[in-house]
């Protein structure tokens, strides 16, 4: 019950912030800027903290929010992440916005590939790998590129519950469970 | 002179001299041995048939109450006897149950000697067991630690030697190596 309350949730703020991003006609790069904003409170369990810290008064974790984003994102990302984040959904965020990248690339009839690299890809890379993953899945897919350096090296695409892994890390964990 | 003779003379002197004494200083005279015979007689034969049967039946009441005496002795000896054996019996009952309960006593100190030595084995038994078990335990565990930090560290040191070794020439391969195999895979 509580569980389909969040989710609910989380798809009603995603499917507002993207109708938000829609209308002042941003959507690509809001929703790139969301994406990475995400994996960013993800990878930080300081930001994350602060983000859903109970104790700190809205007003000031939208500050922190206008702070790291406001010379970095577009005014549209920075509100859409401060509107979340002051209505007390900061732990929900990375979810809202996974769904919100979901929905976006749903109304394209597209499947979002994350795909996390320990290098930045090309533009031409890019094009070739969402081919190669559209081929590989059956489905027009939309990149979403995270650099990841823990990675180490190579590529791990996720595209819905498919998993393609060829990093680094994969290998040498690989070779660490066999020792 | 015989001693016999001198008393002879003696009393023919004294007889001679005195009227009212016989002639004879040992035998009476004759009238008074006659008169003397015939009361003897007189009272013998009284004693004979009064006294004697008296004397008969006391004798035997007598002999018969010694009997009884001798009887009831006996039939006592016999009693003390019977009691004497009796308690002779239950003497020997008591030795026999006195050497009962020490067999018994011995025999249950045996069996709680054995039980407890065999629980005090077993014990030790399970004690050997149980610290071989926790010693084969923490073998393992310790084998496994040191693989595992052993993995780590091998891990650890893999990782910076790729990490180094990975140039842009190198990531850009992997990437490209990537796109190829997920191309290919279609």
């Amino acid at each position: 019950m509580s569980t389909d309350l969040g989710t609910n949730r989380i798809d009603g703020y995603a499917k507002a912030l993207l109708e938000v991003a829609n209308a002042e006609g941003t959507l690509d790069e809001v929703e790139d800027e969301l994406f990475r904003f995400a994996r960013s409170v993800e990878a930080s369990d300081s930001l994350r903290n602060v983000l859903t810290d109970e104790q700190i008064p809205a007003g000031k974790r939208q500050a922190i929010v206008e702070d790291l984003l406001g010379a970095k994102a577009t005014p549209t990302t920075t509100q859409l992440v401060s509107l979340v984040v002051g209505s007390g959904r900061g732990r929900d965020l990375p979810a809202i916005i996974d769904r919100l990248v979901e929905r976006a690339a749903a109304t394209k009839q597209r499947a979002v590939a994350e795909v996390r690299s320990a290098v930045p890809l090309t533009d031409d890379q890019q094009e070739r790998l969402a081919a190669a993953l559209a081929n590989a899945t059956g489905k027009q897919v939309e990149l979403k590129v995270v650099v990841d350096p823990s990675v180490l090296g190579g590529l791990v695409a996720t595209v819905g519950d498919t998993v393609i892994d060829g990093t680094v890390r994969s290998r040498l964990d690989q070779v660490k469970s066999l020792l | 002179m015989p001693m016999s003779a001198t008393l002879g003379a003696i009393g023919l002197l004294a007889a001679e001299e005195d009227p009212t004494r016989t002639h004879s200083w040992i035998f009476p005279e004759g009238s008074e041995i006659l008169w003397g015979t015939l009361s003897f007689l007189v009272v013998a034969f009284l004693l004979w048939k009064f006294a004697l049967p008296q004397g008969k039946q006391m004798m035997k009441a007598r002999t018969a109450r010694i009997q009884a005496q001798l009887d009831e002795a006996a039939a006592a000896k016999a009693g003390a006897e019977e009691a004497a054996t009796s308690i002779r019996a239950a003497k020997g009952d008591i030795d026999a149950e006195r050497q009962r309960m020490l067999a018994d006593a011995d025999a249950q100190a045996a069996r709680l000697l054995s039980d407890g030595r065999a629980r005090l084995e077993q014990e030790v038994a399970e004690l050997m067991a149980k610290a071989e078990s926790e010693i084969d335990s923490v073998q393992g565990r310790l084998q496994s630690e040191v693989q595992a930090e052993v993995a780590e560290l091998a891990a650890r040191a893999t990782e910076q030697v790729v990490g180094q070794s990975l140039d842009d020439e190198l990531q850009q391969q992997l990437v490209e190596d990537f796109i190829a195999r997920v191309g290919a895979a279609s």
